[in-house]
């Protein structure tokens, strides 16, 4: 009955997730997370099997290996072009993850395996159902998890290679307010849950020029998350209820693909830097559907625009080994974002990315190295809408993240 | 050493630098002086919702929430003539509610709210708070707003004390009398609808051409006279202000919702006997949906069906046409029906006030908004942080049950708009209502 544009703004959407850990973020290792995201060229451990599987084969020999994020992104809206209201998001914090294990298989072997389970999507943002924005959105939760098994080969001294198959699984949870009060002036609730799940693959080359310069491209397919049989379920007054019936519904969330090149240069034997380009084919990010089984005349399958632009980010960092157990490491990043200034909803808030960050890992014992790191992001006041609900404003997004790890080599 | 790092994360994660820091532009008066704002008009203006006046529709007005919005560049207090009760006076508001049709159909739809009336102190005089700053009363006209002891007749003319309840001397002041009493720096004048409305909604029964009747159509040149003298008034000490159109008063729910081609017949046994009832006249039915009879003092029979384009009253007793056989069996009566001609007028007379109000603004340099083509953008969806206002009737969420008044959310619609034009006439940048901080309607 209320044309409610219920899920027009509707919110698997990537980049508020960017905080969690998206590729472009790079949590997935703690040194290359602490350079910046950069790594493709260099295999400083066995989290390579993310970064550049190509490298797996070159690593000295088995390496078990685990790392922690605590994220938790404080996003803040303000009215434009002016007024006095704002809001910050509610604070949440989740942790997304990393543990590989893999190497080459035996010494001076040209096999490398190894499998990984990461974490590349994980995060949350709640803006509380009481904010001028709750019809578009009150929170959307994400979680998941991708297992990849790699294999690599040394070629030669030069040349090594390296595939990954890719897995992902993962959930979704997203809330938003219905424009339907009840007869005590509160508005619907919609709730939509549901499991996702897609493959990928991971590929890499790693060039090693020289005994000082190494170069490595990677390319991580674009992974088309499905969801089936989700569950949405609605809360509203009795006498619209029919409108809303639960229902299950279907969507998919097509994650880009990401190429990679980099190279890494050994200024010193005590100091290596690297860079990475990356390109990341967002565009195939043109909206977000939702199928829903039972429709009404208020519960329509709905077609949300997000019209993605391709993007290109950079990466620097460097690493500098203090003495024998101790080493520290620092870069930044910057990532253009894929969205346009007019489709910018609350529920995936997304500016230029300034990422500074710095880390430092230590070897207690031989064999044993633990890690940890800081990693800081922010972008400048944005003013931005979302042109198909009308929702203006400019949002500010910074992030914290720090993370610790461990690895031990076998 | 992990020890002491992991404070030091502690530590820096409660930093400033972790949280967003920025602000929103604070709003600026421009050129305009909003110190003390007084709002001119009818119904709308005193935020009558839902077939009468309550508090809480009062505290929702829209010049309410134009006053919280001037707050904010130094607009003060704003008083209004609050009535004690949220049940309705002088009759009880509307409420989304179950009813059962002569049919035994139990549908959802406006009934009359449960509580009781709010009779207790609402007619008493409430002057000595007084002045105050909204001084809209439901029902005044342009034409009225000159008339010396208007609150006083209203009221023995069988019409509500509204202004008799809070004029201080109801029995011999003109209406602009008491919009001058704060003299006030900034205005909004929202005037002129009830001098067409009423005679749409008694059904064009009335004067269509001009009469001083509240079913009557106003005289264009009484209109005018009137509308320039209270401009020239409220200006007079160097106010500023905004001066608002009719909107199209046949685009409103009252007559859109009951539509013209709305006798639906499912068996054809149902058009064979009206068919044949009919055939003198040449009437012409089918199953599905067909024309209503209504009608027609020049139509051979004194009845024809009514065409496209004109307009059956939201007020139309629902039951007379489901079991007494209105609009088919017996044609609906004239003054609940808008015929083409009266339509005509309507809109013929909406576009000479609005000519007039357009005039006003142009000469005494005040802004001016277009609440009729504002309103006609509410057609095709007027969307706001997620939510889409139209026109419908109920689930619209625009306009209350009365079909004529908005809900709270529609009238910071308005509210918006005539921040939109201040801001462009005045080099303001005033900042706008939050919409969905108010509500729509509330289903049971």
């Amino acid at each position: 009955m209320k044309k409610v544009c219920l899920f027009t703004a509707s919110a698997l959407a990537m980049s508020s997730l960017a905080f969690g850990g998206s590729f472009q973020l790079n949590l997935q290792g703690m040194r290359q997370t602490a350079m910046g995201g950069s790594g493709v060229a260099w295999p400083w451990d066995v989290s390579t099997i993310f970064y550049n599987p190509g490298g797996l084969s070159r690593l000295d020999g088995i390496q078990a290996y685990a790392n922690l994020y605590m994220v938790s992104p404080h996003i803040k809206y303000v009215q434009t072009p002016s007024g006095g209201y704002s809001y910050d998001t509610k604070n949440h914090t989740s942790t997304p993850f990393a543990v590989y294990v893999g190497g080459p298989l035996k010494k001076d072997s040209k096999w490398g395996v190894g499998v990984g389970i990461y974490t590349p999507f994980g995060s949350s943002v709640n803006w509380g159902n009481d904010w001028t924005g709750r019809y578009v959105s009150e929170s959307i939760k994400l979680e998941s998890i991708f297992i990849q098994p790699t294999v690599s080969y040394k070629i030669n001294d030069m040349i090594s290679v390296g595939a990954g198959f890719v897995y992902a699984f993962g959930s979704v949870d997203i809330d938003k307010a219905i424009p339907v009060q009840d007869a005590n002036g509160n508005d619907g609730q919609a709730h939509l849950s549901g499991k996702a799940n897609g493959v990928g693959v991971n590929l890499g080359v790693q060039i090693k020029a020289t005994d000082k310069l190494q170069f490595g491209i990677s390319y991580r397919s674009g992974v088309n998350m499905k969801i089936k049989n989700g569950d949405a379920t609605f809360n509203v007054a009795p006498s619209v209820a029919s409108n809303f019936p639960n229902t299950s519904f279907s969507s998919q969330l097509p994650l880009p693909s990401i190429f990679t090149i980099g190279a890494g240069y050994k200024v010193t034997p005590k100091f290596v830097v690297q860079a990475d380009i990356v390109f990341a084919g967002w565009k195939t990010y043109d909206s977000l559907k939702f199928d829903f089984d039972k429709n009404t005349s208020s519960l329509q399958n709905s077609h949300d625009p997000r019209l993605y632009k391709n993007t290109v980010a950079f990466r620097i960092g460097g690493n500098y080994q203090l003495c024998n157990k101790l080493a520290i490491m620092a870069g930044g990043a910057y990532d253009p974002t894929p969205s346009q200034s007019n489709y910018v909803s609350p529920d995936a808030v997304d500016a230029n990315r300034i990422t500074l960050s710095c880390g430092a890992t230590y070897q207690p014992i031989k064999k044993l190295t633990v890690m940890a790191i800081l990693n800081y992001t922010t972008t400048a006041r944005r003013e931005v809408s979302y042109a198909p609900d009308n929702l203006v404003g400019a949002y500010q997004i910074k992030s914290l993240v720090p993370g610790i790890g461990v690895s031990y080599n076998f | 050493m992990k020890k002491t790092y992991i404070a030091a994360i502690a530590a820096l994660s409660t930093l400033a630098a972790c949280k967003p820091n920025i602000e929103s532009q604070l709003p600026t008066k421009g050129t305009a002086d909003f110190t003390t704002y007084v709002s001119v008009g009818n119904s709308l203006t005193a935020g009558y919702s839902d077939g009468t006046l309550y508090r809480n529709g009062q505290l929702n007005s829209y010049p309410s929430m134009l006053a919280g919005q001037f707050k904010m560049v130094g607009g003060g207090d704003f008083k209004q003539p609050l009535l004690p009760g949220n049940a309705g006076w002088p009759t009880l508001k509307r409420v989304l509610g179950y009813s059962t049709g002569c049919d035994g159909v139990t549908s959802l739809g406006p009934v009359f709210y449960s509580g009781t009336l709010d009779t207790a102190g609402s007619i008493t005089n409430i002057s000595a708070q007084g002045p105050f700053n909204n001084v809209g009363v439901p029902g005044i006209r342009c034409i009225d707003y000159t008339t010396a002891g208007y609150a006083y007749g209203a009221l023995v003319l069988g019409g509500v004390g509204y202004a008799y309840r809070f004029y201080s001397s109801p029995t011999t002041e003109k209406p602009l009398d008491e919009a001058t009493k704060l003299n006030p720096t900034f205005f909004t004048m929202w005037l002129g609808a009830n001098d067409v409305l009423g005679y749409a909604t008694n059904g064009g029964e009335g004067n269509g051409t001009g009469g001083t009747l509240p079913t009557d159509i106003s005289p264009v040149t009484a209109f005018q006279s009137v509308y320039e003298t209270v401009v020239s008034t409220m200006v007079a000490n160097g106010a500023k202000g905004v001066l608002i159109n009719i909107p199209d008063v046949t685009s409103i729910p009252f007559f859109t919702t009951v539509p013209a081609k709305g006798l639906a017949l499912t068996r054809q046994g149902q058009a064979d006997s009206l068919n044949a009832a009919y055939a003198p006249l040449g009437f012409k039915f089918s199953v599905g949906a067909n024309y209503f009879v209504i009608q027609d003092a020049t139509a051979p029979g004194g009845m024809r069906q009514i065409k496209s384009g004109e307009y059956i009253l939201l007020t139309i007793p629902q039951d007379s046409i489901k079991c007494a056989g209105w609009g088919s069996l017996k044609p609906i009566p004239r003054k609940y029906v808008l015929d083409a001609t009266e339509v005509a007028n309507v809109q013929a007379a909406t576009t000479s006030f609005n000519n007039i109000i357009k005039t006003s603004a142009d000469a005494h340099g005040l802004a001016y908004v277009d609440a009729n083509a504002y309103m006609k953008t509410l057609q095709s969806g007027i969307t706001f942080n997620g939510v889409t206002f139209t026109p419908t009737f109920v689930s619209g969420g625009a306009f209350s049950l009365d079909g004529v008044h908005l809900t709270p959310r529609g009238y910071a619609l308005i509210a918006n708009e005539i921040i939109r034009v201040i801001n462009q006439k005045y080099q303001s940048t005033i900042s706008t209502v939050d919409v969905n901080k108010y509500s729509g309607l509330l289903f049971p």
